[in-house]
């Protein structure tokens, strides 16, 4: 058991840069859904919840997702450098962060215009949501490593 | 999968949980920090309430689920980098709750004020930028990213 633990230390910085932007990725997603999902039932505050969850995405979403993909990237080319085939485990994260971008560019499209008519639009908590939910299968993933 | 990976699975969501609470929590203060009415100020205070719930079921998940993971896994309870994460996990579980604390008596007098006309207040104001709930809420957060570190690196395992 301890063998399978033990990991070379040169992985252990792009692993820390990757899960630390994969949790702050994880509350800020959820951080435009719970605003999305508060100007819903919040009458009056639309203005003020849509500028949170635009300024969350652009400060918050970004720069973690980023953070997050250029981590995984570092350390996938050193645990399986060239062209070594990649576990399943890995390939469920990769499915979660490569469309999730575009889902995440579609929600930022979807805030920018919310912000300029003043109220977050439906879609755009739905598809955070969803995104928190895929985040959840690739951390599943990821630490079990099934 | 087997036992290890198992704990390891709801460790890793603890940990997802806490530090992604610790981040909605920040979004929202930092945006609290540039309104001026109270019942915005209330409101997103408010929804912080959300990432409390987050932070505590993380802390818990995290701390059950790491020492049986320290046992499973065959390290010692007494090895420095353990000893040193359940520690620094107390250190920004004070630092936060006394930072929450100090909060709860900012949205309480947000509420007041909201009630009484909703008028910008120096006073709210000042307390929502208090520096000393802004260092213990931060340096909560700061803590949880050493405890990452620690187990990532398990420095003497």
């Amino acid at each position: 058991m301890m063998l399978a633990l033990i990991r070379p230390d040169s992985w252990n910085f792009p692993l820390f840069l990757h899960i630390l932007g994969a949790t702050v990725l994880f509350g800020t997603v959820a951080t435009v859904a719970i605003a999305g999902f508060a100007s819903r039932s919040h009458a009056g505050y639309e203005q003020l919840l849509s500028r949170v969850a635009a300024r969350t995405f652009l400060f918050g979403v970004i720069p973690s997702f980023i953070l997050m993909r250029a981590g995984a990237q570092w350390i996938v080319g050193k645990e399986f450098p060239g062209d070594a085939k990649t576990p399943g485990w890995i390939d469920v994260g990769f499915i979660v962060s490569e469309p999730g971008a575009l889902l995440l560019l579609i929600t930022g499209i979807l805030i920018w215009v919310s912000v300029r008519r003043g109220r977050l639009m439906l879609a755009v908590p739905v598809l955070a949501g969803i995104y928190v939910v895929a985040l959840g299968v690739a951390w599943v993933a990821m630490s079990g490593k099934p | 999968m087997n036992t290890y990976q198992w704990l390891l699975v709801f460790h890793v969501t603890g940990a997802f949980l806490l530090l992604g609470g610790g981040a909605i929590a920040a979004a929202l203060n930092l945006s609290a920090l540039g309104r001026e009415r109270p019942s915005e100020i209330l409101l997103l205070y408010g929804l912080i309430r959300i990432a409390v719930v987050a932070i505590t079921a993380g802390t818990l998940l995290a701390f059950v689920f790491g020492l049986w993971l320290v046992h499973e896994a065959g390290y010692g309870y007494f090895d420095g980098w353990v000893v040193a994460a359940f520690v620094l996990l107390i250190v920004a579980n004070a630092l936060g709750g006394a930072g929450g604390k100090r909060d709860q008596a900012t949205a309480n007098l947000a509420r007041e004020l909201a009630a009484s006309g909703d008028a910008p207040s120096p006073e709210l104001k000042a307390r929502v930028r208090d520096p000393i709930s802004l260092a213990l809420s931060y340096g909560s957060g700061l803590v949880l990213i050493v405890v990452l570190a620690l187990m990532v690196w398990k420095p003497g395992a």
